[in-house]
């Protein structure tokens, strides 16, 4: 198992935004997560990446605890930092830094992660990063700043920047959200070769025929609980429970 | 004439230059330092600060400039500036330090809470420090945000360095007022008005140049 999460919960004031949640993942797997919004979806990728801190619950990588509520409060910044290196998170609104190349966006953090660890090897990292660019097809974009770039563009170079630290785990929330149809299409694409590749996932999406087709397991949050989990096709194309058939009827 | 007169400006606003000068070097960093101070989530320590900012954007520059001079001398019964020129100047260069980096610390501010979250959100995720994060992707951001404010205020402390005169810091209006009692003429007084121009002349240049540096991307 490279993920299992545990009774994760997670309240803002007096608003419980995940009650009580469990799933585990193994390698290579694809998940997506579908549900409305303020169903918890997000809440909870941020949780993964150490964005938000839960209010009780475990997460476990590879059977090593990353989060329990007794481990939290002792952990240092760099302890954080290095758990969170095992999660990596593209955005909804793509957050690149736009006083970076796209290249140097990829760059940066593993240039930076080097500089701390002398024993890192560097020499080959403008390479990685330009394979990963070109298995984006933006090897001729390279150069270019992301305001030139379009926002499918964009999200390419984010998921390549992502992908630069070699995450144990991808997650993405709601990658195509913030792009019209035809941008959405090249940037589910790239999702789409990452799954065949066997890239472990987690897609938080609207998109409902991409998640039944890419990905080996969905599921559908509510109200922050977990309403309904199984195979990607049994849950999009057969839910058994009341609320995940009137949530999808709306795709029809 | 017209060589002593330009002789004894050019003295003054040696002066006015290195008061300038001077007051950048140490408010430009203390105003960061009181901004982050301001938006902290420490009662403590930004309630505080911003009765701070307040008091000092509030009253008038002239103003601080005599009760920093005068007020140890008359209070603690003992003059902490020093004897003489020197002495004045580094009253005046204190009251100018403080005045500004309130003032540029608001700067900064405004730069610095305008940054999408998400750009922290994605520097964190890509497990940099908030050191890296700050100096490697948010700084620039700022500094590029913040350029048309930061010029005029650099702009107006030009100007507002011959209030220095009120404490007899000589400066290069008092030098070009000095001719109204010895000779009797009015003119040196516009000359001084050149030399302002042409220094805020420069430096308009130069803030336009810093701005089409930073050209070549866009923030959000």
């Amino acid at each position: 198992m490279i993920l299992e999460v545990k009774n994760l919960k997670k309240s803002f004031g007096n608003t419980e935004v995940l009650k009580d949640i469990s799933f585990s993942m193994e390698k290579g797997d694809v998940l997506s997560i579908i549900g409305s919004s303020g169903s918890g979806k997000t809440t909870l990728l941020r949780c993964l990446n150490f964005l938000e801190t839960p209010d009780e619950g475990v997460i476990k990588v590879n059977e090593e605890t990353l989060f329990d509520p007794a481990l939290s409060s002792s952990m240092s910044e760099k302890e954080i930092r290095n758990k969170r290196l095992h999660f990596g998170l593209v955005f909804q609104s793509f957050n690149l830094f736009p006083q970076y190349t796209a290249l140097e966006n990829v760059c940066l953090a593993p240039s930076l992660l080097a500089k701390e660890n002398p024993s890192m090897d560097v020499s080959g990292l403008s390479d990685l990063a330009m394979g990963l660019l070109e298995q984006m097809g933006l090897s001729a974009k390279a150069d270019n700043y992301p305001h030139e770039l379009s926002g499918g563009q964009q999200q390419r170079v984010a998921i390549a920047r992502a992908l630069a630290l070699n995450p144990d785990i991808l997650c993405f929330d709601e990658p195509t959200s913030a792009l019209d149809p035809e941008l959405t299409g090249e940037v589910l694409r790239v999702i789409r070769e990452l799954a065949d590749k066997n890239t472990t996932m987690i897609i938080v999406t609207h998109e409902m025929s991409f998640a039944r087709d890419v990905s080996d397991r969905a599921i559908f949050m509510d109200g922050g609980v977990i309403v309904e989990e199984g195979p990607s096709k049994q849950v999009i194309d057969d839910p058994k429970m009341e609320r995940t058939k009137q949530f999808l009827s709306y795709y029809k | 004439m017209f060589l002593s007169v330009t002789l004894a400006l050019l003295t003054g606003f040696l002066n006015t230059l290195k008061l300038f000068v001077l007051t950048l070097v140490f408010s430009l960093p203390l105003g960061l330092l009181i901004s982050f101070g301001s938006m902290k989530n420490l009662r403590i320590l930004k309630y505080p600060v911003k009765f701070f900012i307040w008091i000092i954007r509030g009253t008038p520059l002239m103003l601080q400039l005599l009760v920093i001079y005068y007020g140890p001398g008359i209070i603690l019964k003992h003059n902490i500036w020093g004897s003489g020129d020197s002495g004045r100047f580094t009253a005046a260069l204190v009251a100018f330090v403080i005045n500004y980096s309130c003032y540029f610390s608001e700067i900064y501010r405004g730069g610095i809470q305008s940054i999408p979250v998400g750009q922290y959100e994605a520097g964190q995720v890509l497990g940099l420090t908030k050191r890296q994060i700050f100096f490697k992707i948010i700084l620039l951001q700022v500094i590029k945000r913040i350029i048309p404010p930061m010029s005029n205020e650099i702009i107006t402390l030009t100007k507002d360095t011959s209030l220095a005169r009120i404490i007899a810091v000589y400066e290069v209006i008092w030098e070009g007022q000095s001719f109204i009692k010895s000779a009797g003429i009015i003119w040196p007084l516009f000359y001084t008005g050149a030399f302002y121009l042409i220094f805020s002349g420069l430096l308009t240049l130069l803030f336009g140049y810093a701005e089409k540096k930073l050209g070549y991307f866009q923030t959000k």
